[in-house]
């Protein structure tokens, strides 16, 4: 039994677009015996537009956040690469820069609370639970699936915030799905970015960008990518079949969440994961691998 | 160009500066940042040269174009500029800059997705994709905008017709308010 105990801020993307993400990350936390209590009443952390163009907004919804969080005991997990960026760029702003704290505590009429620790999922794996931990909780190991792990943009910068691994070279999310017994391979665009969230208002932009990184790990030779973040996994995913049209070529590749496949070699069921809700089906290549 | 005192505005850039906590004057155009971004490709300045209008003081030059529009907010070049020029925070206060002037910009789809995006958030307190999706494309006038992907993903759970609101609404409209009350009174940019 694991006394680790979180509090949860999913973020709006896994409440729609990336259920399966959530459900997942629930499923997987309860087969780990990590206890996990979503923040009552979280508010959206302004994600990129707010930063874009209203810096004191982005930085005051996160600051909220970050004190409903402190509702629930236990360090605040999150699973969306762009909250935990953007919870992490308050954290770190609002520690260096008096006067913007100053302006951030009058607009949420509190103090900031700069200490609670604030974790991606794949910290937690890797550090808390730990990958010794992990590996002796795998009962199905994904023995033969060759997996391209993509961090895209905000999972590692910029340097003086995330904290999570090496800002040009990470190996954490390769550390995690080996541990689960999966093969990685080395590839080019692993942490070039998508598109982002030019997928509403320039989807071509994303179209572009997208099929770079699909292609990238295609050459590479990998039956599948694994993502910790919901938009990258819009653009590779959702979009997939149409960058395949406009490039008149075919890739084919299941685009999966980190605790899908982390679940899957748990020995957790393909509905606990969410696997139909994959776009691009999986469920021929984890057929022809033996791992359903 | 013709650079001159008359020409050189630099109380703007200054502003720019205080907003996103970095100094132009640290850039010596490496262009490390440029190399290194993945939108260099759709601007009409290159990330390194949005740095050195801003040096000279011609910021209405890269907020006539379309650069900033097209900044993914990646880090790529905060994360390795050898002189620690905050380039992604510095496209955030020129972003602010013209979202504030509502001066020319040649991409206007991304100003109004963003002001969709936080519209939402005001309402309703968190996102809504299926509201943000269909409000940007009446807005924009694209009605058929990824029409196709529509159904694929209401099939898939992944778009919901419904949803509830937070019960502590008020709590984020006041957040509204006193910034704009703050930024009303001069005590924040």
């Amino acid at each position: 039994m694991s006394d680790l105990k979180y509090a949860y801020y999913p973020g709006c993307s896994l409440h729609a677009s990336a259920g399966e993400y959530d459900l997942s990350t629930r499923e997987l936390f309860k087969a780990l015996n990590i206890g996990l209590t979503e923040v009552p009443d979280w508010f959206c952390c302004g994600a990129t537009p707010a930063h874009n163009v209203d810096e004191l907004l982005s930085l005051s919804l996160c600051a909220k956040n970050l004190e409903l969080a402190e509702q629930v005991e236990g360090d605040l997990a999150v699973a969306c690469a762009a909250c935990f960026s953007r919870l992490k760029f308050t954290q770190h702003t609002l520690d260096e820069n008096a006067a913007k704290r100053k302006q951030v505590e009058k607009a949420i009429d509190a103090p900031v609370r700069l200490d609670g620790a604030v974790k991606h999922l794949l910290e937690i794996l890797a550090k808390d639970f730990g990958l010794d931990h992990l590996k002796d909780k795998i009962t199905k190991p994904l023995a033969g699936l060759k997996v391209a792990c993509y961090y895209g943009c905000l999972l590692t910068r910029p340097p003086e915030v995330p904290n999570l691994d090496c800002v040009e070279a990470p190996t954490i999310m390769e550390r995690v799905v080996e541990a689960a017994g999966a093969e990685t391979v080395v590839w080019t665009h692993r942490m070039e970015c998508c598109g982002a969230n030019f997928t509403l208002s320039r989807p071509g932009v994303v179209i572009q960008l997208s099929n770079a990184i699909l292609d990238s790990a295609k050459a590479a030779g990998a039956d599948c990518i694994m993502v910790g973040c919901p938009l990258c996994h819009g653009n590779l995913d959702i979009r997939q079949k149409e960058i395949e049209g406009v490039y008149s070529t075919e890739y084919g590749l299941p685009v999966f969440y980190i605790t899908q496949l982390v679940g899957l070699a748990c020995g957790l069921s393909a509905d606990k994961l969410g696997l139909d809700a994959l776009i691009v089906n999986p469920m021929p290549l984890l057929k022809e691998k033996q791992l359903l | 160009m013709i650079i001159s005192q008359k020409t050189m505005e630099l109380d703007v850039v200054r502003k720019v500066e205080a907003l996103s906590d970095t100094s132009v004057r640290r850039c010596f155009q490496c262009g490390k940042c440029s190399a290194g971004c993945p939108m260099a490709t759709f601007m009409d300045h290159p990330p390194n040269r949005v740095v050195r209008l801003l040096q000279l003081g011609q910021w209405r030059r890269i907020l006539a174009g379309r650069s900033i529009w097209y900044c993914a907010s990646c880090e790529t070049c905060s994360t390795r500029c050898p002189n620690k020029v905050h380039l992604a925070s510095i496209m955030d206060a020129l972003r602010k800059l013209s979202w504030d002037l509502d001066g020319p910009s040649k991409e206007s789809y991304v100003q109004l997705a963003n002001k969709v995006f936080l519209d939402n958030i005001r309402t309703y307190g968190r996102q809504y994709e299926m509201r943000l999706a269909a409000v940007f494309n009446v807005k924009s006038g694209q009605f058929l905008k990824d029409m196709m992907l529509g159904p694929k993903l209401l099939a898939k759970g992944k778009l919901k017709m419904f949803h509830s609101k937070n019960r502590n609404m008020a709590e984020i409209e006041k957040i509204f308010s006193r910034i704009e009350e703050m930024r009303k009174k001069g005590e924040a940019l």
